[in-house]
């Protein structure tokens, strides 16, 4: 991995690349665990007040399935093509990935919105995942300012 | 002479062919070291990916074995079924939880199915922190309970919890149930407010910090506790065993 880290091509900022590769990462954890939450049947371990309202809502699933599913996938999705970047080196890869977190950042600020004003409570798991994607979707837009 | 020149040119190729072959030999060292590499690295990210998703499920999953600390049916308690039914199935739970809720469903489907071959106890445990009526709830259920309709607010309240779970003012809600139940709202009123309808809660709160509860729904059957079934057809089968 350190290898393959420091032999990154020089057009992608190596730090940038990092914070993508563990941001995700943890973007996965937090959205897998509460999907395993759901599939459990337990209700998760919430340190403010509001995760039960926000995670039994209507707007917790789409069809049945759970948004913190499709948010786990979706970050899994971010990080393989992030690790798909660092293998073959092909740009394609890692401007995907940048494109995946800005559609992510506006689904994620949507999904804060009506936590906010339509179920006025707020989940602490969905509120981290906000902000993860905020930072990637700024490191996202320097990445392709750099790049361009 | 001629064959010294000879023998020099031979060498000469030889030693070209020799780089050559090392060259190639280099190269394709090289070239095993990088797929072995890129092998390492797929393996790290899938086995790493996997191992997370194992570790979130098991922190999800804190069920951790125990035993109520006393397994018997006190006279305050509210039963399904028969009292002295050799099964008896304890449920610890909490009116504004959403899980309880779903498990309420299954339940009834339990206590419909086996009827007088076991007993099915509810005990409050209202979460107070994190649920803002879920004891007020309670004490609603137990003023019903004073006029005999106990497990009809039960199902009132789970079936409407979505309803007054978050509201300011999930009094009002609870007096339209009561209204809908036909309950003497004045007394019914009083009994909300009542020592006794405090105490019986908070004894069978107290009586679930005991037994080490640390979230809802918890169910013990002849005070095991119980791994949260997932279905009804689990709840069944685990039932059946322990009828065996």
């Amino acid at each position: 991995m350190t290898n393959l880290e420091t032999s990154l091509t020089k057009h992608f900022d190596k730090r940038l690349v990092a914070a993508f590769l563990i941001l995700s990462f943890i973007g996965f954890l937090d959205a897998a665990y509460l999907a395993s939450a759901h599939y459990a049947g337990l209700s998760v371990k919430c340190f403010i007040n509001g995760c039960e309202a926000v995670l039994t809502s209507q707007y917790a699933a789409i069809a049945g399935i759970p948004v913190a599913l499709l948010g786990a996938i979706y970050y899994l999705i971010i990080f393989i093509f992030i690790i798909a970047y660092l293998d073959f080196k092909k740009e394609f890869f890692m401007n995907f990935a940048v494109r995946l977190a800005i559609v992510g950042f506006i689904v994620s600020l949507l999904l804060m919105s009506i936590q906010i004003f339509i179920i006025k409570a707020l989940c602490l798991y969905c509120f981290v995942s906000f902000i993860i994607f905020t930072i990637l979707f700024v490191s996202g837009l320097f990445i392709l300012n750099k790049n361009k | 002479m001629d064959i010294q020149d000879n023998l020099n040119k031979l060498t000469k190729k030889e030693r070209r062919a020799m780089r050559k072959t090392e060259k190639i030999d280099e190269q394709k060292q090289r070239q095993r070291k990088r797929l072995l590499k890129r092998i390492a690295l797929w393996v790290v990210v899938i086995t790493g990916i996997a191992a997370a998703v194992f570790i979130m499920f098991k922190l999800v999953d804190d069920y951790s074995p125990g035993q109520l600390s006393d397994n018997s049916i006190s006279d305050s308690d509210w039963v399904k079924g028969d009292r002295g039914a050799k099964v008896v199935l304890i449920e610890y739970s909490d009116f504004q939880c959403p899980a309880c809720a779903n498990y309420a469903l299954i339940t009834k489907q339990v206590v419909h199915e086996f009827g007088d071959k076991i007993a099915f106890v509810y005990r409050h445990f209202p979460l107070k922190q994190n649920h803002l009526n879920a004891e007020s709830a309670a004490w609603v259920a137990e003023a019903a309970g004073k006029q005999n309709k106990f497990w009809e607010m039960h199902d009132m309240l789970f079936e409407n919890q979505k309803e007054w779970e978050n509201s300011g003012n999930a009094e009002e809600y609870f007096k339209e149930y009561a209204q809908a139940l036909n309950l003497n709202i004045e007394q019914f009123e009083k009994d909300i407010n009542s020592e006794e309808v405090k105490n019986k809660v908070e004894n069978d709160f107290q009586s679930g910090l005991r037994s080490g509860i640390n979230s809802t729904p918890t169910f013990f059957l002849n005070g095991e506790k119980l791994r949260n079934p997932k279905s009804y057809d689990e709840f069944r089968d685990i039932i059946n065993q322990a009828l065996r």
